[in-house]
């Protein structure tokens, strides 16, 4: 089987390195550009299966805004961010909301909670904002 | 009204300097806020990677504000909501107003600008062509989108590849547009490395350097741009020009410090970073009046950002109680060599200073930051307008210092 190459940038750090990578039958025959460890990781965890954490907000009623931003407590993996919004498609939430509260458990079959990422108090009705 | 220490805006830097100045020993710390609720522009800047060097997590802007409020909440740190400062006199009286008070004054012995900075808009590049709606910077987007609820377009191009510009492009992937390329002028990336990849190539979103949109199509709503490629000078190469349909157009072309109300005090402004000149102790030229945060210069990570309000608020009511003396008179920190952003600006030998630097232009070879007369170089890998850097200088290295210090980065 031929030799298959792929480029990395790390996002571990600040420093970005930039690693060349081959593979051979889906092992990894050379890396390139890693100056740490935490770079050979960070490709194995690339190859293997990439984590994301996602970030994106529901809708809230009686809140002083009308969105609420939730996230993934957890990363869950890359391809299925796409899932896991649609998944939210039709979540809304009431006020009040306290940060950290669980708003859909197991998003798109990963285990994983989206949770609140800030409070959010229930405004008197009738009041203009 | 009156206050020991009072503080303008209460983003990250003005959470951090109002608590910062409590727990420093001012009596009546006083927070202003222009909005609704406090937190400043971390309530819409919904993604992760806060805090992680001031708290050791990866936070969310909201989560990073709540938690800095329920410590704000915790002390009697005065905040008044809805309140617009109007005026700043060189002798520290602030002219406010809200809805309960009206118009009215406040006494504060300091004052510490957290104001933080506005986004560049298309009039600040000038891009040809008419007046269509769907043209946003990307922090009205961000706003619109993350709180609001409304999405500003469905087939969007980016102008600039600053962090919100490609923060944005990725939220709005997420929400269901098309985002169709992100144009540079410079021939590197305006924002963070980590933004290029988890924002842009993870969602396959092209990035195109030495590019700039040079005409806007569309009468009512936007219906195109034209970009083009740039030469070395940064003008549009002719014969290059390609047409993008669109129906909005992201700027992410840069922030400035606002800096309405320091210019009414009097205060001497930066012509490098655009904010005041400060000293280390983020006092600026007017004494008692502390500037940190955006407000001071553009910082890339808010860790950074929390830092000056550190220091702006340690001593703002270190001022206010009386316990500040200036032994000499400051010196000038100086931009030498490949230097393009230098802060502070002075040094008045009260603490280690904290310098933040943004190299001239991207140098991806080893490299030495040299800081004179001192015998002090610090050694880096590589150097990167987009990505500031931080070095500390303790204050017994700098006892001696009479003129000025000068920094410099030179290849190795």
């Amino acid at each position: 089987m031929d030799v298959e190459k792929k480029h990395f940038t790390c996002v571990t750090c600040p420093i970005g390195c930039e690693i060349d990578v081959e593979l051979k039958d889906g092992e990894v025959v050379s890396m390139e550009g890693t100056k740490c460890k935490k770079g050979q990781e960070f490709v194995s965890q690339e190859l293997d299966e990439p984590m994301r954490i996602l970030t994106t907000t529901i809708p809230i009623k009686g809140a002083k805004w009308a969105m609420l931003p939730v996230r993934t407590d957890k990363p869950i993996p890359k391809r299925l961010l796409f899932r896991a919004v649609e998944e939210l498609t039709d979540i809304e939430r009431r006020a009040p909301v306290k940060m950290s509260d669980v708003i859909v458990r197991d998003i798109a079959g990963t285990g994983v909670n989206i949770v609140a990422t800030r409070s959010m108090n229930r405004e008197k009705k009738g009041k203009f904002v | 009204m009156e206050a020991d220490v009072t503080v303008i805006g209460s983003g990250p830097a003005g959470l951090t300097a109002a608590l910062s100045a409590h727990e420093s020993g001012a009596k009546e710390v006083l927070l202003l806020e222009r909005e609704e609720e406090l937190g400043g522009i971390l309530k819409q800047c919904i993604h992760n990677g806060f805090g992680l060097e001031q708290f050791k997590e990866d936070y969310t802007g909201p989560e990073y504000a709540e938690r800095l409020i329920k410590e704000i909440e915790k002390t009697n740190v005065r905040r008044l909501l809805n309140t617009m400062v109007i005026d700043l006199t060189p002798d520290r009286a602030i002219t406010a107003v809200n809805p309960e008070k009206g118009i009215f004054q406040i006494e504060s012995k300091s004052v510490v600008l957290a104001m933080g900075c506005r986004e560049r808009a298309r009039g600040s590049i000038g891009i040809p062509g008419t007046r269509p709606a769907g043209i946003y910077t990307a922090g009205v987007a961000q706003r619109f989108v993350n709180i609001d609820g409304y999405l500003p377009g469905k087939e969007i191009v980016i102008l600039g590849s600053g962090d919100i510009g490609m923060i944005m492009a990725r939220r709005l992937t997420l929400e269901g547009a098309r985002v169709k390329g992100v144009y540079e002028i410079m021939n590197y990336p305006g924002g963070l490395k980590r933004n290029i990849v988890q924002c842009l190539n993870d969602f396959d979103i092209p990035l195109h350097l030495s590019h700039t949109v040079t005409e806007i199509r569309g009468k009512e709503r936007l219906e195109g741009v034209v970009v083009s490629r740039v030469d070395k000078k940064m003008q549009p190469i002719g014969g290059s020009e390609e047409f993008i349909a669109c129906d909005t157009l992201l700027l992410s072309v840069g922030l400035i410090p606002e800096n309405e109300l320091s210019k009414g005090a009097g205060i001497e402004l930066s012509p490098i970073t655009k904010g005041p000149t400060t000293t280390e102790t983020m006092e600026t030229a007017v004494a008692g009046v502390f500037s940190c945060g955006n407000v001071s210069t553009v910082f890339d990570l808010v860790d950074y950002v929390a830092q000056t309000g550190m220091t702006a608020g340690r001593n703002a009511a270190r001022f206010a109680t009386g316990d500040w003396k200036k032994e000499k008179p400051s010196v000038e920190v100086i931009p030498g060599e490949n230097v393009r952003v230098l802060f502070p600006q002075r040094y008045s030998f009260q603490d280690d200073l904290i310098l933040f630097i943004r190299s001239a232009k991207p140098i991806e070879r080893p490299l030495s930051i040299d800081i004179s007369p001192l015998e002090m170089h610090i050694k880096k890998l590589y150097a990167r307008p987009n990505e500031m850097i931080r070095v500390k200088v303790p204050r017994d290295k700098l006892k001696d210092i009479t003129e000025s210090i000068e920094v410099n980065i030179t290849e190795r």
